[in-house]
């Protein structure tokens, strides 16, 4: 049996940097997943994207973190993370969701979001080529960006390797054992481990996670498919959402990441709920004929590579960051609906001030995304 | 152009039209319809790309539409120039680091989901995939039966050679072109078999569902029952230094532009691997007018048939054994090729090197199965069956019959009453057996009339020879009882020679004796006479050691065999010990002397279209303790345009040379598509 100052179940997009961010404040840190390696959960399903364009206070916060650890990894740690500050960009053909976005709008900038609505010709400028038959302009946010999912994993593994982090791959957590509020041992397929305190970021398995100790996290887990192109000569910087809804999905978006590949991602709807991850014949055409009509000049692109991941979704959208009030070394960091890559370093970087620093900075937070909130809030940029 | 106008085997395609294109500005021709790199290649062109990383110089390299090394600025597009067919007037450029996406701004057209459906998909349409729709069709199963290339017949179609196996149940003695178009005419027969070509599956879905890329310019959704996956094989990788060099390409891709395109694309080849494919490599390119300079294989005995080695060695081209190929060098493309004895160990001793100058080195080192598309529908729980390479990797002869195994076994997933003939699956077995045990046979005593001699003297499975006699005067021994015994005469001999004719391994010659001291020796020859009756002719025993010149004294031709028949005037003492003709001579085979060679093997490419070296790997494996080969992506491995189909049979070795035991590592995930798709392809938009 090992024990450890904080044990963290999930080594993907949160469990990573937390550990880190613990190990580097002191704390005696292990880190377990089921997988063989690191981020090989929903991290790698990830597409890139990081943004703070959000619609609300907490994750415009810790997204803006984020945003600064990610773009500092190169220059502070010589870790080259593929960052690329290309912005998001929302354009937009119909005239209500120009008032919802504009209205929006208000608000970000309140909360310190960096955004503004941009003409056509703005929107033209910044994606050459796309179809200007209705485009009433859009949002921008300059700041925001996109950065390689493994690259970003690989980076955080390696500091909390350095920073004396265990990590145990291969193991299943089957049994946590507790007493009264406090728990006492997390029990492996494996092995079994001790804590002064247990994270529960076990990302699209959080639920099951939870379940061990009686404790009913509402994350259900949906599936979205994504894609890669081969390489072309860059010719848009931002991440393009195009919001319009049709009979089969939600949204879509897409990039051209470092290595000059577009990836992109959409949103079936109605939703595939559940675990899994095997490609249907659906996704591709439904998905290509949605891009060739928003950018005709995606056309001739070739795609190479597709595949399904998983967004841990709560009931509103937002995610779960909380003691749970019946524990006392329990902290829940799940339901990241989907945006664990972009919260993921900021949250971690904030749980480590709250965990052993005792920072109270953070109330708003804790408050926003509790387990016990009402849940019936709805993010609009989910 | 460099072409092969006059091939021993190989008829000239008519009714070719000529067309001139461009290639970075200068005027050149090819066929038209023929692939655009066969045509360049023709030209002399061996750069199609230059690599993003260090600006490395990149040729063809599958010639199988799999990986992109080939890819190419077509009319603005970059595009696989071995899957596109030449056009007049095309305007082609080099492709400089990565193509630039023209700007297109006309709306999106018409766009649609074609469907089709069937009872049994069957994916490819080589050896096995032919005979399983056969037998399905007979079965009165609804087939789609889809194909990569323009041709049915898969690898069949490049196979000049004639095949081993029985007559009765793959062909044997016939070439595999032949049996190939005769397949394929079957095939065509059947009303209820629809046959897709161009036509490439990229992905099973969970949906029971085949993505399938048609024409370039298509997308169809083929709904099945059940799916018979006879995808065949793809060649596996070697690292070396060098192994980027345009020049470097698989055997495959060589009897591709040699058999198929009629293309002379080398002056001298070198060859890495000694099984089937290599040594028939070499003999394919001895045909075609090239020079074979030599074979290596480090393991301590040849891999392929014993009569193809024989063959081969006659013909005058060594077979370096416990060798492996050090680097390949040259200025943009190959010149030279090192090779040197390894240790206990498999380790080099770079002061037993030899440099060989060559313009191409053909990797054959084997074969691994294409099988995803098997893996991914039995994960998926479909009725899935597969055949011949894709299932395991043996001759064609074997695939043949496997395949009508396979197609019987599909019917009965699908549950029509149908008995497989237990001596089927014995044969199967036998058909796909390694060659087994060498008998030493004594010459035997000639007489005044021709008889056979028959220099067989390894187990394979074979026994066309037995089969044409038509005074069954051959017959087979051995402790196997079947296919795999050796061939004997038994003195009866009408001096037909038809036995000879049929000889896969040209095998078999027919010698008399003329008097006390002179014999006559008649040789099969595949190759066009560059001698005449009264030259004299080098010729050597089995094993390619030259035992004397003899004088041609009669030259036939065999219109069905496709074979010359070289009758030359020999001493008695020799006759029943001559095999084969010497058509290459010693200088030409000869290393360089002095030669220098650079050996650095770290800087081997692991991932050829991403250009990921041994080193990187290593340091990467080290560092990152990696135990998951998913985890190399992050340095880029196995996420370049092949999706890892030519890394991943090396990545184990390279996690042994990191000091892991690949047994503690999780294998890559592989997933759709196949094959690189364009956009509009997938939603069949109407331009």
């Amino acid at each position: 049996m090992k024990n450890y100052d904080v044990f963290i179940i999930g080594a993907g997009s949160v469990g990573l940097p937390l550990s880190y961010y613990l190990a580097k404040k002191g704390k005696k840190v292990g880190v377990v997943d089921s997988m063989p390696s690191h981020g090989r959960g929903q991290n790698k399903a990830a597409i890139g994207g990081i943004r703070a364009t959000h619609s609300d206070p907490a994750k415009i916060s810790i997204c803006q973190r984020s945003i600064d650890i990610i773009s500092k990894m190169e220059e502070e740690h010589g870790l080259d993370v593929d960052w690329i500050q290309g912005g998001y960009m929302f354009p937009v053909y119909d005239e209500a969701k120009e008032a919802s976005l504009k209205g929006l709008l208000v608000k970000q900038k309140e909360f310190g979001l960096i955004i503004d609505w941009v003409s056509p010709e703005k929107i033209q400028e910044l994606a050459p080529g796309i179809s200007p038959d209705g485009l009433r302009g859009g949002t921008f946010s300059p700041n925001d960006g996109s950065a390689c999912p493994m690259k970003l994993a690989d980076a955080f593994y390696i500091l909390a390797k350095r920073a004396g982090v265990d990590f145990i791959f291969n193991e299943e957590v089957t049994e946590m054992k507790y007493e009264g509020t406090s728990i006492t041992e997390v029990i492996t397929s494996k092995s079994s481990y001790t804590a002064d305190l247990f994270v529960n970021a076990a990302g699209g398995n959080a639920r099951e996670v939870s379940a061990l100790v009686g404790l009913d996290v509402p994350v259900i887990p949906d599936s979205h498919e994504a894609g890669v192109t081969e390489p072309v000569k860059r010719f848009f910087e931002p991440m393009i959402v195009d919001m319009r809804a049709n009979e089969n999905s939600a949204n879509y978006y897409f990039y051209q990441n470092k290595e000059d590949q577009i990836v992109f991602c959409i949103t079936p709807e109605p939703k595939y709920y559940g675990k899994d991850m095997d490609n249907t014949s659906v996704f591709l055409p439904q998905v290509v004929e949605r891009m060739v009509s928003l950018y005709p000049r995606l056309r001739n692109i070739r795609i190479r590579r597709t595949w399904r991941g998983l967004y841990p979704m709560t009931p509103d959208g937002f995610p779960i960051v909380n003691f749970p009030e019946n524990f006392s070394n329990l902290l829940l960091a799940v339901g990241m609906c989907g945006q664990g890559l972009m919260l993921g370093p900021g949250l971690g970087q904030i749980l480590a001030e709250v965990i052993v620093d005792k920072s109270d900075k953070h109330e708003q937070i804790f408050d926003q995304l509790s387990l016990y909130r009402e849940f019936s809030g709805n993010e609009i940029l989910k | 152009m460099d072409r092969i106008t006059n091939h021993p085997v190989l008829d000239q395609p008519e009714g070719r039209k000529l067309v001139n294109f461009s290639f970075n500005g200068k005027v050149l021709d090819g066929y038209e319809g023929e692939a655009v790199s066969s045509a360049l290649i023709s030209n002399g062109v061996k750069e199609f790309a230059i690599h993003k990383v260090n600006d490395n110089p990149q040729g063809i390299y599958c010639a199988n539409g799999q990986c992109s090394h080939c890819t190419l600025i077509i009319d603005g597009f970059p595009l696989k120039s071995c899957i596109t067919p030449l056009e007049e007037g095309m305007k082609i450029k080099t492709l400089v680091h990565i193509p630039e996406l023209p700007m297109d701004e006309t709306p999106m057209g018409k766009t649609g989901i074609k469907n089709m459906k069937c009872d049994v998909l069957v994916a490819g349409g080589g050896p096995s995939g032919l005979t399983a729709a056969i037998e399905l069709a007979k079965l009165d199963f609804k087939v789609i039966l889809v194909d990569d290339k323009n041709e049915l017949g898969g690898k069949l179609l490049l196979q000049t050679h004639k095949f081993f196996g029985s007559i009765a149940d793959c062909y044997a003695g016939t070439r595999g072109i032949d049996i190939g178009h005769k397949l394929e005419d079957d095939v065509r027969s059947f009303e209820n078999i629809t046959v897709l070509t161009n036509a490439s599956i990229v992905g099973v879905y969970k949906d029971q569902k085949a993505g399938i890329f048609i024409d370039n310019k298509n997308y169809i959704l083929v709904e099945f029952d059940g799916i018979v996956v006879s995808s065949g094989a793809r060649e596996k990788s070697l690292v070396f230094p060098g192994n980027n060099l345009p020049g470097v390409y698989g055997a495959g891709a060589f009897q591709t532009l040699v058999n198929r395109d009629l293309v002379r694309s080398s002056e001298r080849i070198f060859i890495v691997g000694s099984g089937n494919v290599g040594l028939i490599g070499a003999y394919h390119g001895l045909q075609a007018g090239i020079q074979a300079v030599g074979i290596c294989d480090i393991l301590d005995k040849v891999g392929g048939y014993k009569v193809h080695s024989d063959k081969i060695k006659r013909m005058g081209v060594p077979i370096y054994l416990r060798h492996t190929v050090l680097c390949a060098e040259g200025d943009g493309k190959v010149e030279r090729v090192t090779i040197a004895e390894v240790d206990e160990n498999w380790h080099p001793l770079l002061e037993t090197a030899k440099t060989f100058e060559v313009d191409t080195l053909l990797i054959a080192v084997g074969l691994s199965p294409v099988d995803e598309f098997y893996e991914m529908a039995k994960s998926f729980g479909f009725k899935v069956v597969n055949a011949g390479d894709a299932k395991e990797i043996a001759e064609a002869s074997s695939a043949m019959f496997g395949g009508r195994i396979a197609g019987m076994e599909m019917a009965q997933l699908l549950g029509k009453d149908v008995e497989i003939d237990p001596s089927f699956l014995e044969k199967a077995e036998v058909l796909k057996s390694h060659p087994g045990k060498i008998i030493e046979r004594e010459a035997p005593v000639l007489n005044e009339s021709f008889q056979p001699v028959i220099h067989c003297d390894q187990e394979i499975p074979c026994n066309p020879c037995t089969s044409v006699c038509p005074k069954g005067g051959i017959e087979l021994r051995g402790e196997h009882n079947n296919i795999m015994d050796i061939p004997y005469f038994t003195d009866d001999c009408s001096g037909c020679a038809l036995c000879m004719g049929i000889c896969p391994g040209l095998a078999i010659t027919m010698a008399r004796k003329v008097d006390g001291q002179f014999a006559e020796v008649v040789l099969p020859h595949e190759f066009i006479p560059n001698f005449e009756i009264g030259d004299k002719i080098r010729l050597t025993d089995k094993d390619g050691e030259v035992l004397e010149e003899a004088e041609v004294v009669k030259m036939r031709f065999n219109k069905k065999f496709k074979t010359h028949l070289i009758t030359a005037k020999t001493t008695l003492e020799n006759a029943a010990k001559i095999a084969g003709i010497r058509v290459q001579d010693e200088a030409i085979v000869a290393p360089l002397e002095n030669a220098d060679f650079n050996y650095f093997p770290e800087e081997a490419l692991v991932c050829k279209c991403e250009h990921v070296t041994v080193k990187e790997v290593i340091d990467y494996i080290k560092e990152y303790e990696v135990r998951d080969v998913n985890q190399l992506k992050n340095i880029r491995v196995g996420m370049g345009s092949c999706g890892g189909k030519n890394c991943s049979t090396m990545v184990p070795r390279i996690f042994g040379m990191a000091g892991v035991d690949y047994k503690d590592v999780t294998p890559g995930t592989k997933r759709p598509l196949s094959v690189e798709v364009p956009m509009f392809a997938l939603i069949n938009e109407e331009k």
